[in-house]
C-alpha cells in the first residue's frame, strides 16, 4: 500500500519547517559547527539544536565532534524519498485515466 | 532539470466521445473531481478534491489555467497544487487509431533537480509533508473506493 504509518522522525516531518530546509541548505555547501549554523539564525543555541537533533533523527545529517565542536554533514541519499512524491503522482494519474476508460465504457453501453 | 509523466493509451471509443469526457465539465468530475472547467483557452478553473476524514485527508483545490484547447485533437492546462507542485502542465492529445483513439497524456514540469533547493522547498508553502500527506491520501481514498 501507499502509506506506511510509520512513527520514526520522517525526513519529511524533518524538512517541512524551514529553519531546518535552510540549514540543510547550509550544509549542501560544506560541513558545518553548530555555532557556525547557529550564526545564520535569529534563534536561540538550544532552539537550533533541536532543529538539528530532528534532521540528525531523520538521517539526514550525521554528527561528528571536533574537539570541543559538534560537527553537521548532510546525508543526500536520504532525501531520496521525497521523490518519490512523482511516484505517487504517476499512481495518480493510472488512477485517473482507468476511470476515464471505464467512464467512457459505461457511457457507450447506455 | 524537471521530470514528465507520460501515459499513452488506447481507448475503444472515437475521438469525438473521448474529447466530451475530457472537456465536459459533468463528465470530468466523474473521472476527476468537481470542477468549474470550461473548454476555452485563458479560462481559470479549480479542481476541489473532497476531503477524505478516513485517512486524515483535507481535501485541496488544484488550480487550472486552460493553455490549449483544439477540439478534438488537443487540450492542455496548468496545474498548480498545494506544495511543490506549482505550474506544472497537463496535456491530452488524441489521435484516431481504428475505430477508437490514442490519447497521449502527459504532465511535465515537476522540478526534481533539487529536491533540497531553494525553488522546490522554500517556495513550498504547505511543505513537503503536507504535500505527500495529502497525495497519499488521494491515493489510498482512491484505492477505498474500489472496493
Amino acid at each position: 500500500m501507499v502509506v506506511t504509518p510509520d512513527r520514526r522522525p520522517d525526513v519529511f516531518g524533518a524538512i517541512s519547517h524551514p529553519a531546518r530546509r535552510r540549514m540543510l541548505d547550509l550544509l549542501v555547501e560544506a560541513d558545518r559547527s553548530v555555532n557556525t549554523i547557529a550564526g545564520h539564525f535569529q534563534m536561540s543555541r538550544p532552539a537550533v539544536s533541536q532543529h538539528l537533533r530532528v534532521l540528525l533523527e531523520a538521517g539526514l545529517v550525521t554528527e561528528q565532534r571536533r574537539g570541543r565542536e559538534r560537527c553537521y554533514h548532510l546525508v543526500p541519499e536520504r532525501l531520496g524519498p521525497v521523490r518519490e512524491w512523482i511516484a505517487h503522482y504517476e499512481r495518480f494519474w493510472d488512477d485517473r485515466l482507468l476511470r476515464l476508460q471505464q467512464q467512457l465504457a459505461k457511457r457507450s453501453k447506455e | 532539470m524537471t521530470k514528465t509523466i507520460r501515459r499513452e493509451i488506447v481507448i475503444p471509443q472515437p475521438r469525438e466521445q473521448v474529447w466530451r469526457a475530457i472537456t465536459d465539465r459533468a463528465t470530468l468530475a466523474e473521472w476527476m473531481f468537481p470542477n468549474d472547467f470550461e473548454p476555452r483557452v485563458g479560462h481559470c478553473f479549480s479542481f476541489h478534491v473532497p476531503p477524505n476524514p478516513k485517512v486524515g485527508f483535507d481535501g485541496l483545490v488544484v488550480s487550472c489555467e486552460v493553455l490549449e484547447c483544439e477540439p478534438p485533437t488537443r487540450l492542455a492546462f496548468s496545474w498548480s497544487a498545494p506544495g511543490p507542485v506549482v505550474d506544472t502542465r497537463v496535456s491530452f492529445r488524441l489521435e484516431p487509431d481504428g475505430d477508437g483513439t490514442r490519447l497521449f497524456f502527459e504532465h511535465s514540469g515537476f522540478d526534481v533537480s533539487q529536491p533540497w533547493g531553494q525553488q522546490a522547498l522554500r517556495g513550498a508553502e504547505f511543505g513537503w509533508a503536507k504535500m505527500l500527506e495529502q497525495l497519499s491520501a488521494i491515493v489510498v481514498g482512491l484505492a477505498a473506493d474500489q472496493k
